[in-house]
């Protein structure tokens, strides 16, 4: 029983410390932080609510937050329809080069979030691979792909979408595929049996995939900093900012709590959403439980 | 194990006899600790200097003045034995005791300075009210306009109102450097509003980063006016630089170093851009002097190694290296000791300029500046 315990405390002892020292004391101090003030580059510890007084009712940070959460519920969207082909086919299809296909679409992760989105201004930009070859055939350069929303958006999906794909392969792992010669016999078109068996019994895989792309692209900066133009900025950038040339550390830790609070509200509806793991996702071939 | 007393003895001997080299061996592996710009980490230099004096050089990294000011406060007046400001910031960091005093009688190589970066021409290395010296001076520059005049009229030239002009519309961008944004405004605006050579809240002169409330909302109305003209925000020289040469952007503000490679490139043949670069707007510009400062964390041993640093640095041989592998314009007369087109196009003739340059700063009130920033972003 002692002996139990200890083993116990070795293998979860270092784990526990690290996630108290690194995640939970950290988030402490920007909970703390929230409520105290900054004057020219000075943290004063003045307790009050002003941070978040501002947050609320200042249209601009508003703004930044309702353009974040726009902008990650389209990028969530558009992942899941790119990404439902896409892992679809590697189960059903991959064979023994499952592994190797679902690596070849996790290939960008090889190289840091920088160099990526530097890479998607050489597509995107006025001078990108796509406009170069417009005007060199003599069409308009698409203004939309220049420094916008629209590129900031293609830049998120493509920085995401492996994550999407992983959870939806991961569920489709366990799905049975026989059950789509099942709905075919009893004459279901493929549209039908997809809708009515394999996205419903993959529900959990998708809604994990869409958890992975929304949280990160709601704190994002750095795509919408490089390919977002001057209309582009996102709440990130703007929490960035408070912790870097404005030294207004309350009002970031104000931000940061915000987005903590909405990441655990998402995480709480998609939890919701899934229900009965059993019927919606966890699928094991021979049946469930 | 017992100790003897002859054991005591015999250990205390040794730890005497020893001690001198272990002191050597400290004073051998002395390091100097500086925080600064990375583009002036010059292998040839540091090397130069460890080889020179013995000692071992380290270094960190800011993007900007804010950003140095912010690791200082937190504990980096410890960790760095100098530091890197440029504009009003050294002042700040003396007022703050952030820094300490810089004995000007250590630095033989001051005697190369150009005068204008000199007491009574440029002011701001020495301590507000006070005599003593709180920086040594290394580079300096603009933040003016570099404008393709086969594109923009050369009328429209010389002017910040250029950056807002609905004829250039798209072609126009700026940095992402939401102070020197709001000060540029801060400029035009307070033009406008007939403030700028006015008396001052302050009893100052005018200064574009100390603005009033009304010059501030005349700075945020153009601002937001001008998103609508701008290609992007540039974030780094290079993206700029690509869209100058591509001439997707007209017109933009810069250190002058990409219309120096252009220009450079145009001296080759090997470009027909027809470039300029206005170092300071008809309304006025903003301009750098950037320096060395010493932190209050510096001990005496430490202190006569960081002078020995700077003055190594104003080493004309060695500013000479800055001038043409790093790009930056010197303070330090290298005229002689560099190609004729690098004087010119570092406006090395013309080092008188930085007196008309407001100079850079911190914003009067970060909180304020943010919250017209955000209002800019968010419109």
């Amino acid at each position: 029983m002692k002996n139990n315990r200890l083993f116990f405390w070795v293998l979860t002892g270092p784990g526990t410390a690290f996630l108290l020292l690194f995640l939970i004391l950290p988030l402490m101090s920007i909970v703390v932080f929230s409520f105290w003030r900054t004057e020219s580059y000075h943290l004063y510890a003045d307790w009050n609510l002003d941070n978040y007084r501002v947050l609320a009712t200042n249209p601009s940070y508003v703004t930044f937050l309702l353009r974040s959460l726009f902008m990650a519920s389209v990028v969530s969207f558009v992942s899941l329809v790119v990404a439902w082909p896409v892992a679809f086919f590697i189960t059903r299809y991959g064979g023994q080069f499952k592994i190797i296909l679902l690596l070849l679409t996790s290939t960008p992760f090889l190289t840091g979030e920088i160099l990526r989105v530097t890479a998607m201004q050489q597509i995107l930009g006025p001078i990108g691979l796509i406009n170069m070859a417009l005007t060199t055939f003599g069409f308009d350069p698409v203004t939309a792909l220049m420094y916008s929303k629209t590129a900031t958006a293609i830049g998120l999906i493509y920085l995401w979408l492996p994550f999407m794909v992983l959870a939806i392969h991961l569920s489709l792992l366990n799905f049975d595929f026989e059950l789509l010669q099942v709905a075919k016999v009893n004459g279901a078109r493929p549209l039908r049996a997809f809708w009515e068996v394999t996205w419903p019994l993959n529900r959990a895989g998708s809604a994990i995939g869409v958890v992975l792309v929304f949280i990160p692209t709601l704190a994002s900066s750095i795509t919408s900093k490089f390919l977002g133009g001057p209309n582009g900025a996102l709440f990130g950038n703007i929490l960035a900012h408070q912790f870097g040339s404005t030294g207004t550390w309350a009002l970031g830790s104000a931000m940061g709590v915000v987005l903590f609070v909405i990441s655990l509200l998402v995480l709480y509806i998609v939890w919701k959403s899934i229900g009965d793991l059993n019927r919606s996702g966890i699928t094991i071939k021979g049946g469930a439980e | 194990m017992t100790i003897t007393r002859r054991k005591l003895m015999q250990g205390a001997g040794a730890i005497a006899l020893t001690s001198p080299f272990i002191r050597n061996a400290q004073a051998a592996t002395l390091e100097l600790r500086w925080l600064g710009w990375e583009h002036y980490n010059v292998a040839s230099i540091v090397h130069g200097f460890e080889k020179e004096y013995g000692v071992k050089v380290s270094s960190g990294f800011f993007d900007g003045n804010s950003e140095a000011y912010n690791k200082l406060k937190t504990g980096g007046t410890t960790d760095y034995d100098l530091v890197m400001a440029d504009g009003f910031w050294p002042r700040l960091y003396g007022k703050q005791g952030l820094t300490q005093p810089v004995d000007y009688g250590q630095l033989d190589n001051m005697q190369y300075v150009f005068d204008d970066f000199k007491a009574p021409n440029y002011m701001l290395l020495q301590e507000e009210g006070g005599t003593n010296m709180i920086a040594a001076p290394n580079c300096w520059g603009g933040y003016g306009l570099t404008v393709n005049l086969d594109k923009i009229a050369p009328e429209d030239a010389d002017s910040l109102s250029v950056l807002f002009n609905p004829k250039y519309a798209g072609h126009v961008s700026t940095s992402a450097r939401f102070e020197e944004n709001i000060a540029l405004a801060g400029i035009l605006a307070a033009n406008t509003l007939g403030t700028k050579d006015g008396p001052r809240p302050d009893g100052k002169p005018f200064n574009p980063y100390v603005l009033t409330d009304a010059e501030l909302e005349e700075a945020k109305k153009l601002l937001i006016k001008q998103k609508s003209l701008l290609l992007t925000r540039w974030n780094d020289e290079d993206t700029l630089e690509r869209l100058l040469r591509a001439q997707a952007v007209w017109v933009s503000p810069e250190w002058s170093g990409i219309y120096r490679r252009i220009a450079f490139d145009k001296m080759d043949g090997k470009s027909d851009l027809n470039m300029q670069h206005v170092l300071r707007p008809r309304e006025g510009g903003l301009g750098w002097v950037d320096t060395w400062a010493i932190t209050s964390g510096v001990d005496s041993e430490r202190m006569e190694l960081a002078h020995k640093w700077i003055n190594w640095r104003l080493k004309p041989e060695n500013m000479a290296i800055i001038a043409t592998d790093v790009g930056w314009s010197p303070t330090v007369d290298v005229r002689k000791l560099i190609p004729e087109r690098y004087v010119k196009t570092m406006f090395l003739n013309e080092t008188g300029a930085i007196k008309g340059l407001y100079q850079f700063d911190a914003p009067s009130s970060p909180e304020k500046w943010e919250r017209v920033w955000s209002e800019v972003e968010a419109a």
